[in-house]
């Protein structure tokens, strides 16, 4: 089946020649690793706007052409595979979906009713590392048409609680697609420096160092375990062995940290494990701009949270992506411990350039600088053939309060434009004013 | 720049002087005659003509049904005296040339905890709810509003000139609310006090009070939230009652001591017991404390809109109304108020049903639409939500003019707060409470540049040094640092307010 589909999208690259124009985005190298979407479809042709590639180039006139769930060409010029829909953008900005990090969609439907919860696991145990919220995930969630008709097509679902509080998943906002939502499980490592456990900052760092240290010996002493050789550990079998993948290096540790010394303990636990940290929040992170930079340790952070709201947020200020940009530091910007309004992460983007932020930088942290952070460039973040088909055409700026998409494509599908809530204004616009609509 | 960065300066004076007198509690009898809700401003006569300021060449937005793109907003003291695109500009007035860009009037928040629930959330300081019994008329959230709270100047910052500070939504009748001035270097609530402003009593409908006296004396459901309403006023209609029979005896008791014709025993009557909350109450039922009431739900509001008639008070404006919108119609009719978010849905059941088109569908069938924030986040930017709904609105089919919109984050909740003879607009008379934008206050990119309150530069981007609290002095990052601590400047990761304090 999967040979079959690789075929298949190997005859239909060659059939369609893959053009280059000068303008166009040199394509991730990477080969995707497989998705569960449909390499055949219909073929959709977006041409003449402003293509806003999402690692910072820009195609003036271009065309994106998708072919199910993938984008097969990014360039200039006439559609090249032929298709069966044909959208002028002409005048109008194409975007990447953009990405909202660090979210709750697809586990919430009310934050405060607990039937229509499952935000993570919520046992006494701080290490839940092997928690996984794929399963977790409701394609059916009003959040999902909510989130995607604003230019939002995916996210990075993560869980909350503990420590080490599990993996989040990439999720592809098509509703009801209960088999395609999760577009990717188990993506990255998620959990909370400061004063998470035993009331004690001082006391989380090092229950981490030791959950670290007992995972990697762990997995290289499971039979003595399973022998019950081996002393007390700082965690179930099941959440240690979960760290194999961040102890590898090949999924990110994102941590949530505010205070700098937390932060510069994030930078410190990467270089000693060989980790790919990632600083969530980091109210205090440009205070440290240069220990990230030279760690290369991205933040990703929300633009307008400017309050000292605890001593750990001292110096928060609207320009901490602006600086931490500034000083070279990879940023992503999200709505942080939010379902119900990531689709807000357009607006954060624009106060983070109202606050010095360059424009691409912005642009770049809700799509291909976001993807890179957490290891799923190879198939979301950028308009390049070869990548998931999820694609937004604004009108105008899509930063502007102004400024909602016209268009969205999911998995290489043009979503109705509608949403719970727009269902709900039309009932009572009817209402109000009988006879008009 | 035009006036000096000045602190507190005439405020105090005047807020001080009147605040005394619309204080409630501090009068010895209850009130005797039905008050107009709004009381008279605060200075009836003119004072001497004093130092005048032109801003010269801005767009000006009046949030008055006109906008004059190329306008002149003329300032003498505290008061603007003439808005518009041709005014004479007398001789000695100073001149600002704001050429570029947009006054608007300063913005209004009817609804901020700030001061009560400050910043850093220390135990010590959450004032704003006494979760002691769902019935508290008697709390005031000005004996608990913490002038040093930083969130006061980020609100300043984002242009907002005037707040209204309420207790929390725990209680049914959480207390007594008070409107305050983003006044820097306050020391106490009396040099923010609003002069002249009513107070507000603060009501919460639906899943707060149940959620949080379930498991105590109750309300455990809707129903035991209702009957806890109809029992407080009823309380307050007899408390009223009692008070107006005694000064009847009263008065019976004086004139015949005047006519000389007193038994020799009889004694002057005994006045009721004062009971400070249902004082309070009695000022809702006389219109003189105004009612700001915490509903999400179209079914709940119109429940409160009737009982509201029934005891003969007035509810100025609903708060949250995630549901206003199925209910515009009412509303217009009540002449009741919604202070609506632009976005906020689904944190808990009774706001599943947001709209971003709350607000223009109250604007389109004539109810007056505020956008509040409820958040020291969402107070910094009044604007932006207030742009998404406007948009929203106009994606929708809904005519709504800048003017409009612009009335919801400034002439609407001066109306609610009942102060819109004072601010709101810019009007000749009003005070000169103006924001300077370097763009449309529609666009993400805007930035306040200035923030005058009555006519003093209270905030202005470009200065290294704006006001803050006692609060954050010796507190913001590298401030007491010794040389070289500081990130270097080639990090761009200097702020500006420390520029000085690191040379």
């Amino acid at each position: 089946m999967i040979r079959r589909r690789t075929l298949l999208w190997g005859a239909a690259l060659s059939a369609i020649g893959s053009v280059r124009g000068a303008h166009a985005a040199a394509p991730s190298r990477r080969r995707p690793r497989d998705l569960p979407f449909d390499w055949d479809g219909p073929r959709v042709a977006i041409v003449g706007g402003k293509v806003l590639v999402g690692d910072g180039t820009v195609v003036e006139g271009g065309t994106v052409e998708l072919r199910g769930a993938r984008i097969v060409r990014v360039g200039t010029g006439a559609p090249q595979a032929g298709a069966d829909l044909v959208v002028d953008a002409s005048g109008k900005v194409v975007t990447p979906g953009f990405i909202a990090a660090q979210s709750q969609v697809g586990l919430v439907e009310i934050e405060a009713e607990r039937s229509t919860r499952d935000l993570g696991r919520d046992d006494e145990h701080p290490i839940r590392a092997a928690y996984d919220v794929a399963p977790a995930v409701h394609a059916g969630s009003s959040l999902v048409p909510v989130t995607a008709v604003e230019g939002v097509t995916t996210t990075v679902t993560v869980p909350r609680g503990g420590v080490i509080a599990g993996q989040g998943a990439v999720l592809d906002m098509v509703a009801w697609d209960h088999r395609g939502i999760v577009g990717r499980p188990r993506v990255v490592m998620v959990g909370s420096l400061g004063r998470a456990y035993a009331g004690s900052r001082a006391a989380t760092l090092a229950l981490v160092r030791r959950t670290l240290e007992d995972a990697r010996f762990y997995l290289a002493n499971r039979r003595a375990y399973d022998r019950r050789a081996l002393r007390d550990l700082a965690a179930a079998p099941a959440d240690l062995a979960a760290l194999g993948p961040v102890l590898a290096g090949r999924m990110p540790l994102a941590l949530s940290a505010h205070r700098a010394s937390d932060i510069l303990a994030a930078i410190e636990l990467g270089r000693a494990f060989g980790l790919r940290v990632v600083v969530v929040g980091g109210a205090q992170a440009w205070q440290v701009a240069d220990a990230l930079a030279e760690a290369k340790v991205p933040v990703v952070l929300q633009p307008s949270h400017n309050l000292p709201g605890s001593i750990d947020h001292l110096g928060a200020t609207m320009e901490n992506a602006a600086r931490l940009h500034a000083a070279g530091v990879e940023i992503g910007i999200a709505v942080l411990d939010e379902g119900h309004n990531v689709r807000n992460v357009t607006q954060e983007a624009g106060i983070a350039v109202a606050a010095g932020l360059p424009y691409d930088a912005a642009i770049r942290a809700m799509s291909g600088g976001l993807a890179r952070i957490y290891g799923i460039d190879d198939a979301w973040g950028t308009l390049a053939e070869g990548k998931v088909a999820n694609v937004a055409v604004w009108p105008d700026d899509p930063l502007e309060l102004s400024s909602w998409p016209e268009a969205v494509f999911v998995h290489g599908r043009a979503l109705p434009m509608e949403s719970r809530q727009t269902r709900l204004r039309d009932r009572y616009l009817s209402r109000l004013r009988p006879g008009e609509r | 720049m035009p006036r000096p960065l000045a602190f507190v300066g005439s405020h105090l004076v005047l807020a001080a002087a009147l605040s005394a007198c619309s204080k409630p509690g501090r009068t010895t009898t209850p009130p005797e005659t039905r008050a107009t809700p709004t009381p008279s401003p605060p200075t009836q006569t003119r004072p001497a003509p004093g130092p005048k300021v032109a801003f010269v060449g801005a767009r000006v937005m009046t949030a008055a049904g006109v906008t004059y793109d190329r306008g002149v907003v003329l300032v003498e003291r505290d008061r603007i005296v003439a808005v518009g695109s041709d005014v004479a500009i007398p001789p000695g007035t100073k001149v600002v040339d704001v050429a570029g860009k947009v006054i608007t009037p300063g913005l209004i928040d009817t609804h901020s905890h700030i001061g009560v629930y400050p910043a850093p959330h220390f135990d010590a300081h959450q004032d704003g709810n006494e979760v002691v019994d769902p019935i508290t008329p008697y709390a005031r959230a000005e004996d608990a509003f913490w002038p040093q709270d930083p969130q006061i100047d980020r609100a300043r910052e984002g242009g907002v000139t005037t707040m209204q500070i309420l207790p929390g939504s725990a209680n049914l009748i959480g207390g007594v609310s008070v409107v305050v001035r983003t006044v820097p270097g306050a020391r106490s609530i009396h040099d923010v006090r609003f002069p002249g402003a009513p107070y507000g009593l603060k009501m919460a409908c639906g899943e707060n009070p149940k959620r949080v006296y379930g498991d105590k004396s109750g309300p455990d459901t809707r129903m035991g939230n209702i009957a806890g309403f109809r029992r407080a006023f009823q309380q307050a209609v007899e408390y009223r009652a009692a008070w107006e029979r005694y000064e009847d005896e009263l008065e019976a008791y004086e004139r015949k001591e005047a006519d000389g014709e007193l038994e020799e025993d009889e004694r002057p009557p005994e006045p009721p017991t004062r009971d400070f909350g249902l004082e309070t109450l009695a000022k809702v039922l006389d219109g003189e404390i105004l009612v700001h009431n915490h509903c999400y739900r179209a079914d709940e509001m119109s429940i409160m809109l009737e009982l509201a008639e029934e005891f003969g008070f007035h509810i100025r404006s609903f708060h949250h109304a995630v549901e206003a919108y199925k209910i515009a119609d009412r509303l217009a009719a009540a002449e009741t108020a919604a202070s609506v978010w632009a976005d906020w849905w689904g944190f808990k059941a009774e706001a599943f049903d947001s709209i971003r088109e709350n607000a223009a569908m109250l604007e389109m069938v004539g109810a007056r639409a505020i956008i509040h924030s409820d958040s020291p986040l969402g107070i910094q930017r009044l604007n932006q939500e207030a742009a998404k709904a406007m948009y929203a609105g106009r994606r929708a089919g809904i005519e709504v003019s800048e003017d409009r919109a612009l009335r919801w984050i400034t002439a609407n909740p001066a109306w609610a707060l009942g102060i819109d003879h004072e601010v709101g607009t810019l009007e000749p008379g009003k005070l000169a409470d103006l924001v300077v934008w370097d763009a449309s206050p529609f666009s993400v990119y805007a930035h306040v540049e200035q923030v005058y309150l009555g006519g003093e530069l209270v905030y202005d981007r470009n200065r290294d040094e704006n006001p803050h609290t006692d609060f954050e002095t010796g507190l913001r990052p590298f401030e007491l640092a010794p040389e070289g601590i500081a990130p270097k400047a080639g990090d761009g990761a200097r702020p500006a307010s420390t520029r000085e304090a690191t040379k």
